[in-house]
């Protein structure tokens, strides 16, 4: 733009050069015939003609008047706004936070629905996943992985993973580590480049395979001071060592983060070689040309040939496919949009606010158009001038927006779910820039039109008659049509905000069937020179989970593989008495839990009937069970449970005997379960089979009940899990309440967002009520005055002004109320967001309804206390 | 003064629509700069077609614009620097084009205005 400026002011002086040369030179022969330098010069002039008009007129000729307009009109709007200092102020303000805000859950959306994944052709990538009768979507079993792997034409290459956290002992502290073990074709698959070394080749992605790894850019720069020579250079993990063959590209992650990457074919043949045993994430590369349908075509024929081939371990197994991205954007989209769509409500409000602010302004201004009207300049120039003034009042206000935006996006990746896909990518980038600028253009001409359609339709002699006090009943009547609207849209952004916070209230008063408060959990990595065998682990870990005991505060402490709340439940088949099902893939589930036996009471679990696990049950003594009530009543309705038998597993465990009921537990989260099962079943962990040993002791966590907090432990619980060797590190400590209140992340996170755009539009609707009666008592002082001195009481004038306000509001609130049962079964449907509060709740309803009132009232009582102070006097003086 | 007065009333305003053509045509043989143009277009007429210099400098920036003339500076002997105009290719098209122009418009309007002369014209061939 300046470029274009400089241009113009240069050919401007050109052409004054060229006319004054045009001059010069008639001056020159007018005094070659003989006349003296001033006369001539009179003749030159006076043979041109007036000077500036050619100079006008020729420039006209340059074209692009439009442009010459535009750039005037800037100018003109820049001096205009500067004159208004306060009105300036107070709409680029305004706009800067309705764009502020929704640039920053643009970013949100952009980066984690919208962008791309950063590999190659991602769109041709897919997640293969196996399903059952009872789920729609289950992990792979590695057998039937290798089976698609060789047969599957759909696809250019196949590969899988799993999450496998390592303990790295050796170089440096040890420590534990996030990892995958992955096959070989791992990164080809996604079409993407090591930073250094290559991926694991099919030889070494096999059982007894050289140990080799590949390592996280971030582990890299941190352990390794990212030297180009850590290729061949080893490291232990898990007492292991491993030889570093490569170095992923710097951001990767798949998922989860992962620093240690070993080849999966090395891995514990007892879950790798079991059909049954369903473990690991696939996913492909389809061909070109292949669609996902095809593909999912190709391979449930594949899978019925398998099941046909292994009717045991298979039988009723299909398969699911769906696109990778799916999978790891996940089920955050709809929420995203949904906060999307909000943002834009608080847009909206701020575009009506200022949008009322330019009103009142143009009233104000009625005069200067209508001098500008008639002193013929035409109207569309007008409307032009007048978008002009606008669109930069919303580029300044996105300016400033940007700005409140990057320290937003902060703000929302402070509340956001700790799992929120992607957030690393999360910034004010190249699109989001355009999305900001079309956004607030758009906002400029939008809050722009109304006044500027306006004084279209003004008749220039009438505002010139009645001296700038013209047409103030029709810009009324769109002020208040403009303050109905936000009470409105404030409404529907309170009453969501309102359904989330009670769903939240709601959650903390599910009863989760243990003691939340006082329990701390967190992992060690018991050394792999204590666990060489089967009974060797065992040892070790009675001996961990004694000392630990043993640290003054402890009152319980034990084992368990799953920790509640947190995700990390699975669910076995299981059945009443010793005959199998024909399938175990349609077989009822049970979510298994393996124990020690003081985790009743370090979890405050009620024992219902019989008796939880004693030290007594071990390997060699008579396997046994306990299960929760809700298995009791629906198998065990009319008979006593205990003493009956149950097995359970695609490998399957038993028939082992009840022995004790104890209380159910939220295990998938605080509310309704869905489609996961009820069932629980617990089974004790020094009864777990020596084959199962080596893969479930290190996946144990360790629970502990002390009034304590969690910092005085900490050195303690090192220092108990050192004891045995200092190779032994202590990870994923957290609180139970923290995960109480993660687990509610997908509806506190939308919460959090929700309640401050309410907060947001409620504050910016009450400056807009505010502004307007303020305004309007101002026009109605002489109105007011007479009523004073004709005896109307303080409390007439304060009731008059607080009845004005109070009729718009509640306009706005009936009309909001409507929108906002409409608007609320959104929140129900697609996002899945509430419980134990319907849609339409009438206690949120009132209660938003009453604050929203309140406000309106309070920002009319300043101008009402205003009005009734008038001094009729005054008042009427000023006339 | 008297005479002066009458000099000046004495010239005929340019034709709407033919200064276009003038300019072309003058800038025909060669460049020149605006206050020459104005001249030579006064001069060749005969002292009798006065170019209004209010149309003189917007027909020329239109015309530049219009690709048919182009526009240099020029250093000149008296001091000033001048913008000194030429004929382009396509203002050479553009001037044969409106010479045919206005030669038809000639002879059409002779043809008004001598009725009689037009006729014997078609009766002789």
């Amino acid at each position: 733009m300046k470029f274009l400026w400089r241009g113009r002011n240069r050919r401007n002086k050109e052409l004054h050069e060229e006319i004054q040369a045009h001059l010069t030179l008639a001056e020159c022969d007018e005094m070659e015939s003989g006349r003296t330098r001033n006369e001539a010069q009179v003749a030159a002039r006076r043979e041109f003609g007036n000077v500036s008009i050619a100079e006008e007129t020729t420039r006209d000729m340059w074209g692009s008047r439009w442009l010459a307009d535009f750039f005037q009109d800037v100018r003109y709007a820049v001096r205009t706004l500067r004159k208004s200092p306060g009105f300036t102020a107070v709409a680029i303000l305004t706009l800067a936070l309705g764009i502020g805000a929704n640039t920053a859950i643009f970013s949100v959306v952009q980066a984690v629905v919208l962008a791309p994944l950063p590999y190659r052709d991602a769109d041709r990538l897919v997640m293969v996943w196996e399903n059952n009768p009872r789920f729609p979507r289950v992990w792979v079993s590695h057998p039937n992985f290798l089976d698609w792997q060789r047969t599957a034409r759909s696809f250019e290459q196949m590969a899988a993973y799993w999450e496998k956290g390592v303990d790295l002992t050796a170089p440096g502290a040890p420590e534990h580590l996030t990892g995958k073990e992955i096959s070989s074709a791992f990164f080809s698959t996604l079409g993407l480049e090591l930073a250094l070394g290559r991926e694991f080749s099919r030889e070494e992605d096999r059982h007894s395979g050289t140990p080799v790894a590949i390592i996280s850019n971030r582990l890299w720069r941190n352990r390794f001071a990212a030297s180009p020579e850590v290729l061949g250079h080893s490291v232990t993990l898990n007492g292991v060592d491993y030889s570093i063959v490569g170095v992923t590209p710097p951001g990767f992650r798949l998922e989860h983060d992962a620093d240690v990457y070993v080849p999966l074919g090395q891995s514990d043949p007892m879950v790798l070689n079991n059909r049954a045993s369903h473990a690991i994430s696939s996913f492909a590369r389809l061909r070109v040309g292949v669609n996902p349908s095809q593909a999912q075509a190709e391979m449930t024929a594949l899978q019925n040939a398998l099941d046909q081939l292994y009717p045991d371990d298979n039988r009723d197994l299909g398969i699911y496919i769906e696109p990778l991205k799916q999978e790891i954007v996940g089920d955050v989209s709809g929420t995203l949009l949904l906060l999307l769509g909000a943002v834009g409500l608080v847009l909206l409000i701020a575009c009506t606010n200022v949008a009322n602010l330019v009103l009142a302004r143009s009233t104000a201004r009625a005069r200067e158009f209508a001098v500008r009207t008639a002193l013929g300049a035409n109207r569309a120039r007008l409307v032009q001038q007048l978008l002009t003034e606008n669109v930069l009042l919303s580029l300044a206000g996105a300016g400033l927006g940007l700005l409140i935006a990057s320290a937003g996006i902060r703000s929302v990746l402070a509340v956001a779910p700790e799992l929120l896909p992607r957030s690393e990518n999360i910034r004010v980038n190249a699109p989001v820039l355009l999305f900001t600028l079309g956004v607030s253009i758009t906002v400029g001409i939008l809050f722009g039109l109304a006044p500027a359609l306006k004084s279209w339709n003004a008749d220039p002699q009438s505002s010139l008659k009645q001296g700038g006090r013209g047409a103030t009943s029709a810009h009324h009547r769109a002020q208040s049509c403009l303050v109905i609207v936000q009470m409105a849209l404030t409404l529907i952004l309170l009453a969501s905000a309102g359904l989330l916070l009670r769903t939240i209230r709601h959650l903390w008063e599910v009863n989760p069937g243990f003691d939340t408060q006082h329990l701390i959990t967190f992992r060690v990595g018991v050394s792999r020179s204590l666990t060489k065998t089967a009974s060797s682990t065992r040892i070790a870990y009675q001996q961990l989970i004694d000392r630990i005991r043993q640290i003054p505060g402890v009152q319980a402490a034990d084992f368990t593989d799953v920790v509640l709340l947190s995700s990390q439940g699975y669910t076995l088949p299981f059945w009443i008495g010793a005959r199998k099902p024909a399938s175990l893939q349609a077989a009822p589930r049970v979510a298994g839990f393996l124990t020690g036996p003081d985790y009743l009471k370090t979890m405050g679990i009620p024992l219902l009937r019989g008796r939880f696990f004693t030290a007594e049950d071990t390997t060699k003594s008579p396997c046994v069970f306990v299960v929760d009530s809700v298995l009791a009543q629906k198998y065990f309705p009319d008979s006593d449970p205990i003493g009956q038998t149950v097995s359970v597993g695609f490998a399957p465990m038993g028939p082992c005997q009840i022995v004790g009921v104890v209380g159910h537990v939220k295990l998938w989260g605080l509310r309704d379960p869905g489609i996961a099962p009820q069932n629980q079943l617990y089974v004790s962990l020094y009864q777990d089979p020596d084959q199962w040993v080596p893969s479930n002791y290190p996946d144990t966590k360790v629970m502990i009940r002390t009034p304590l907090d969690l910092s005085a432990l900490l050195s303690a619980i090192k220092n108990a899990a050192s004891a045995s060797g200092t190779d032994q590190p202590v990870y994923d400590v957290q609180t139970m309440q923290h995960i109480v209140s993660e687990s509610m992340s997908s509806q506190r996170f939308p919460m959090l967002l929700l309640g401050s755009f309410a907060c947001l539009a409620l504050l910016l609707a009450s400056v807009g009520i505010y502004g307007l009666i303020s305004y309007s008592v101002t026009q109605r002082v002489h109105e007011i005055g007479i009523r004073t001195a004709l005896g109307a009481e303080k409390q007439n004038i304060l009731r008059l002004v607080l009845g004005q306000g109070l009729r718009l509001a509640l306009v706005g609130l009936a009309i909001g109320a409507v929108a906002a049962l409409a608007l609320t079964r959104l929140l129900s449907s697609f996002s899945n967001l509430l419980y134990g509060v319907s849609a339409n709740d009438p206690a949120t309803f009132v209660s938003v309804s009453l604050l929203l009132t309140a406000v309106a009232i309070l920002a009319c009582y300043f101008p009402a206390r205003r009005a009734a102070k008038v001094d009729p006097i005054i008042a009427l003086r000023y006339e | 003064m008297a005479a002066q007065k009458d000099r000046y009333q004495n010239r005929t305003e340019i034709l709407q629509g033919t200064l276009d053509m003038l300019i072309l045509q003058t800038l025909q043989w060669a460049p020149r700069h605006g206050y020459a143009l104005s001249k030579a277009i006064r001069t060749n007429s005969g002292e009798v077609l006065k170019v209004d210099t209010g149309s003189l400098y917007p027909a020329l920036h239109r015309l530049e614009r219009k690709g048919w003339i182009a526009a240099e500076w020029k250093k000149s002997e008296l001091g000033p620097r001048l913008r000194v105009y030429r004929l382009t290719r396509s203002g050479r098209k553009q001037l044969l084009s409106e010479r045919s122009r206005w030669e038809t418009l000639m002879e059409a309007i002779a043809g008004v205005l001598h009725p009689s002369a037009q006729g014997r014209k078609e009766s002789e061939s």
